[in-house]
């Protein structure tokens, strides 16, 4: 009698008007490891704390470039994000072929919020149990959203997503103002500084279990500065920026960052 | 129309005659002392005496009184969202809708939730978003697949059409879900008198056929689509969560008699979502706004977003209004907030 009815499917909605299924494939999205998004005037950063199933196995993929303007960070089921990664990058190449121009961001992410919604409306079908974080340029700058298994899909000017994210998300709340300004090594510098916040105890962040995208505008805030993913030895410069006893030493690396918008 | 013995707050309407939405106190009907038992289940909610039963697990299923459960939650859902209204106006037709915001992330003034159908077309709804953008999806198909088959755009009482259509048939079938949104569609339809044939010259004063004297085209156009797929044209439309509030402040302007010029729609509009809100204090709210006006109007007749200025203008009349009422409120509480009002 005390057993939830209104479980079972994406199809039946509970009497308060809620869809159980959607809710509890936000729940996977909270078991996977956190991302965290950033975006400035010039730049989207995106910072993702890999996981090992263990010891002697190798990391979880967490950011996936799509195209050369844009790229996503998952949590939650991995499978459930390549299949939608794969859709967006088919997406992404046919309004090349068919436009001759690079898709827009926000249209990029509604195909895959309309796809979704479908899940979420159709017998049979299950929700999606992964959350992205998308970062791209377009014509009209540097975007990032997020994805829910929803469907639902929203701009934010900084997100973190995953298990313990809010102490990450609490973290650029306090500091969202200083994000437009930023130029790129600022901008992951406070992404590492969130993904830190959300670090289990006994965890810290090393070259193997970080992955950062970034992509913006090109220098002087012309062109494009395509999505770069760095692993492994790549992310150290960043890593020893914000490891123990390296801290108070911000605004590093002006050598990008700081003149695009002085 | 069978799918008004669904709907518990339906009352009998004039099929195509605009109507105002009357206030619940109003509308409830008068309970006719049958079985007490009947009685009960007339007026229960379904959410205790239903649960267990087994009709309101499935879509597409009646209960033994003739409800269908799984569209009466998806009524609960909208009734959760951020309030969206709509005003008809002489000249055109204004949207506005309360977005909550859920967090200091968010961009602020991205995430629009306002669409446009057809360019002389708009739609919001309250309710589960992502459902409201399925529904955007489809209407836009719908407008796009009437222009290339009649060469006309469509008038908005034909999209209602359309989409009610398209709702209905989610009600259907136990292998979907009812969309959990309530939609507002506005427009502005072409005013010409098209010659068509039977219409021409005069004709049978009844029937179809004949040209009707005094019978006018087009103009402002505004529908609201329940999760049923019931629709009505109305003068004055709201839905969500503050949508009792609003339905309030909407009679006062006494629309019907189409007096109202979109410029004074659009600071109405405003005022009414901030009135909405203030029974929802607690949370941080966006006001958007888009409008349609007619073709000497300031969007000739398109539909846009309310100029930033203007928008402006509306939002900081309504926060003087609502400051003006705080101090009111140990007056006359049945007082109209006009003095205009107060003639008649």
């Amino acid at each position: 009698m005390f057993r939830n009815n209104y479980d079972n499917d994406s199809v039946t909605f509970s009497p308060q008007g809620r869809i159980f299924q959607v809710e509890y494939a936000s729940e996977a999205v909270k078991q996977g490891s956190v991302v965290v998004g950033i975006v400035s005037k010039t730049h989207a950063v995106l910072v993702a704390l890999k996981r090992n199933a263990e010891e002697l196995s190798s990391y979880q993929k967490k950011v996936i470039a799509i195209d050369e303007h844009l790229g996503l960070a998952l949590a939650g089921l991995a499978s459930d994000a390549r299949v939608l990664s794969n859709f967006m990058k088919q997406q992404s190449l046919s309004s090349r072929l068919t436009y001759g121009r690079a898709i827009p961001v926000e249209r990029l992410v509604s195909s895959i919020g309309d796809r979704a919604q479908t899940n979420t409306q159709h017998y049979g079908k299950r929700p999606y149990g992964v959350g992205l974080l998308v970062a791209g340029v377009d014509e009209t700058g540097p975007h990032l959203f997020e994805f829910q298994p929803s469907g639902m899909t929203q701009e934010m000017a900084a997100c973190a997503i995953g298990a313990r994210s809010q102490m990450a998300r609490t973290y650029l709340e306090r500091n969202l103002e200083k994000f437009g300004a930023c130029g790129r090594e600022e901008l992951v510098v406070h992404g590492l500084k969130a993904l830190k916040e959300s670090l289990a105890q006994d965890k810290e962040l090393t070259v193997e279990n970080c992955s950062v995208g970034v992509v913006g505008l090109g220098k002087g805030g012309k062109g494009l500065e395509g999505f770069k993913l760095f692993d492994g030895q790549e992310v150290k410069q960043w890593v020893d920026l914000v490891a123990e006893g390296a801290e108070e030493k911000e605004g590093e690396g002006e050598d990008e960052g700081m003149e695009v918008d002085s | 129309m069978c799918l008004s013995a669904l709907n518990p707050n339906t009352r009998a309407i004039v099929p195509g005659a605009p109507k105002v939405q009357q206030t619940t106190e109003l509308q409830r009907p008068l309970q006719i002392p049958i079985h007490p038992q009947l009685l009960t289940l007339r007026t229960s909610q379904p959410t205790l005496e239903h649960h267990g039963t087994g009709y309101d697990l499935t879509n597409s299923v009646f209960s033994p009184d003739g409800r269908n459960f799984q569209v009466e939650y998806a009524v609960k859902a909208v009734e959760n969202g951020g309030t969206s209204i709509g005003i008809r106006c002489k000249d055109g037709v204004v949207l506005a809708v309360e977005k909550i915001i859920t967090s200091k992330l968010l961009k602020a003034g991205a995430n629009k939730r306002i669409a446009t159908i057809d360019r002389h077309v708009g739609a919001v709804s309250s309710g589960l978003v992502p459902d409201g953008r399925h529904f955007v999806s489809r209407a836009r198909d719908e407008a796009a697949s009437w222009r290339s088959t009649y060469k006309t755009p469509i008038t908005t009482k034909d999209l209602a059409s359309r989409m009610g259509g398209y709702l209905q048939a989610y009600t259907l079938y136990s292998s979907v879900r009812p969309f959990g949104i309530t939609a507002i569609v506005a427009g502005w339809d072409s005013e010409l008198e098209l010659p068509v044939d039977g219409q021409v010259g005069s004709g049978p004063s009844i029937g179809s056929g004949g040209k009707v004297e005094g019978m006018t085209f087009g103009g402002p156009g505004l529908y609201m689509i329940e999760p049923s797929g019931m629709y009505w044209g109305y003068y004055g439309a709201a839905t969500g969560k503050g949508r009792q509030t609003a339905k309030a402040e909407l009679e006062k302007l006494d629309l019907a008699a189409l007096k109202l010029s979109l410029q004074d729609g659009v600071k109405e509009a405003a005022k009414i979502i901030y009135v909405a809100h203030a029974d929802n204090k607690d949370k941080e709210f966006e006001l958007e706004m888009t409008w349609i006006s007619n073709l000497d109007g300031p969007t000739k007749g398109r539909h846009q977003e309310v100029p930033k200025d203007i928008l402006e203008e509306a939002e900081n009349l309504a926060k003087k209004y609502l400051e003006g009422e705080d101090d009111e409120e140990t007056k006359d509480d049945d007082k109209p907030a006009e003095g205009d009002k107060m003639e008649e």
